[in-house]
């Protein structure tokens, strides 16, 4: 097998083949680990609600307002404006789903779902479909197809700014589901890359492999706490980016 | 490797399905809870701030009032320390005045005693040196007076009277 089909095997879906009839239901290594990713959240989440008396359930419902705090004042009253507070639960379970999804690729058996264009793309899409959802709420449906325009453009530019602004909103949606799929996609090929440099060494030589394992550990180990932090900034900044896309409808002039 | 950027849309429409189911239970079974408890706890704090900041704005009145009243207790204890002076001061003046009345009088008393017990002293003494005149006149008369006798006669006299104008001072 090469080093490119050894990474494509760790990163790829693998579909499971279940048919229902003649209908192809999309049961794969992805969809059955976000199936896990989901459940884990349901249960931490909820654990996090239900009042109790014990110290531990204090702790954990103190643990549980202080997030929900943290995405109200850092991310959605910041992007969106006091309006945003109607979207918390769903930017809530954005954040914790794609920092759990990032997660899970670093527990030996998981995928990397993040990683994942089709899982990256529709959590994309749901962001894209609140944006519109918002735009509508906000302004009603002539109004958000109205501020496609922007203010003070002269009625020629018209049929130019609309495409212009239509596709600059499918753009942002695009981005948003590349960027998370590149960045978790990209730090789990560097891991398996510096394992993969222990084999190919030791294909050549033996000894030449043991003496490479030490850097190539110590690296893996670096690059494994980068990936930690960087599971985190991007589920950071895939809500942030939304809040900040939601806010530009709801306030857009 | 080229399957990384083909997007599968089953798993794409599962993500969607998935996610938003996600977004509905959580919504329904923890966020509302937590979100409301964190409502309330915030109202709470709101609510212990401005009960904070009224009992603290009461504090600050009473305080006031307070200072505006000793302010007011301490102009009338000086306007009354100023008034016990004056009296003190009047009473002192009067009491100078009466004390320097009295001496007079007392002193003009004196002195008139004085002058009457001195007049009557001097009369004293003029009806003493009569009555030894006469009695020197007696003795001369009574008495073959030499020269002599009669010179040792006026000096008795002389020093009876002596005498008895020494006792009188």
């Amino acid at each position: 097998m090469e080093v490119s089909e050894t990474i494509a095997h760790h990163i790829l879906d693998h579909d499971l083949g279940v048919m229902i009839g003649a209908f192809h239901l999309p049961i794969t290594a992805h969809t059955l680990t976000m199936l896990g990713v989901s459940i884990v959240l349901f249960v931490v989440a909820v654990l996090l609600s239900v009042r109790g008396k014990s110290l531990l359930s204090r702790l954990l419902n103190t643990v549980g307002e202080e997030y929900v705090a943290f995405m109200r004042d850092g991310i959605v009253v910041p992007g969106i404006g006091k309006e945003g507070i109607a979207f918390l639960p769903y930017f809530c379970t954005l954040f914790l789903f794609i920092l759990f999804s990032n997660l899970a690729g670093l527990i030996p058996q998981m995928k990397t779902i993040t990683s994942n264009i089709s899982v990256t793309g529709g959590l994309a899409l749901c962001s894209g479909g609140l944006i519109v959802y918002a735009g509508i709420k906000t302004h009603g449906l002539w109004g958000f197809i109205k501020s496609f325009i922007p203010g003070g453009t002269p009625w020629w530019l018209v049929p130019l700014m609309f495409p212009l602004e239509v596709i600059s909103l499918i753009i942002r949606v695009c981005v948003l589901a590349i960027r998370l799929f590149a960045n978790m996609l990209s730090g789990h090929m560097v891991l398996l890359s510096l394992l993969l440099i222990i084999f190919i060494i030791g294909q050549m030589s033996k000894m030449a492999g043991v003496g490479a394992a030490f850097p190539a550990m110590g690296l893996e180990i670096f690059m494994t706490f980068l990936e930690l932090l960087v599971a985190f900034l991007q589920a950071y900044v895939f809500s942030l980016l939304t809040s900040i896309y939601v806010g530009l409808v709801v306030h857009s002039h | 490797m080229e399957n990384l950027l083909n997007p599968d849309f089953g798993v794409m429409a599962l993500t969607i399905v998935n996610f938003l189911l996600l977004v509905w239970l959580l919504h329904k079974f923890a966020w509302k809870s937590i979100i409301g408890a964190l409502e309330k706890r915030e109202q709470q704090i709101a609510q212990d701030k401005e009960t904070a900041a009224l009992a603290r704005q009461e504090a600050q009145n009473i305080k006031a009032e307070l200072d505006a009243k000793l302010k007011e207790i301490s102009n009338e204890a000086a306007l009354k320390m100023q008034e016990a002076v004056a009296v003190g001061n009047a009473q002192k003046e009067q009491i100078l005045a009466e004390t320097q009345k009295q001496a007079e009088q007392l002193l003009a008393q004196a002195k008139e005693q004085i002058a009457a017990e001195k007049t009557k002293a001097l009369a004293d003494v003029r009806e003493q040196v009569v009555s030894m005149a006469l009695l020197a006149a007696v003795k001369i008369t009574q008495q073959q007076i030499t020269q002599e006798t009669a010179a040792s006669a006026v000096d008795e006299v002389l020093r009876e009277v002596k005498q008895a104008g020494v006792k009188t001072h």
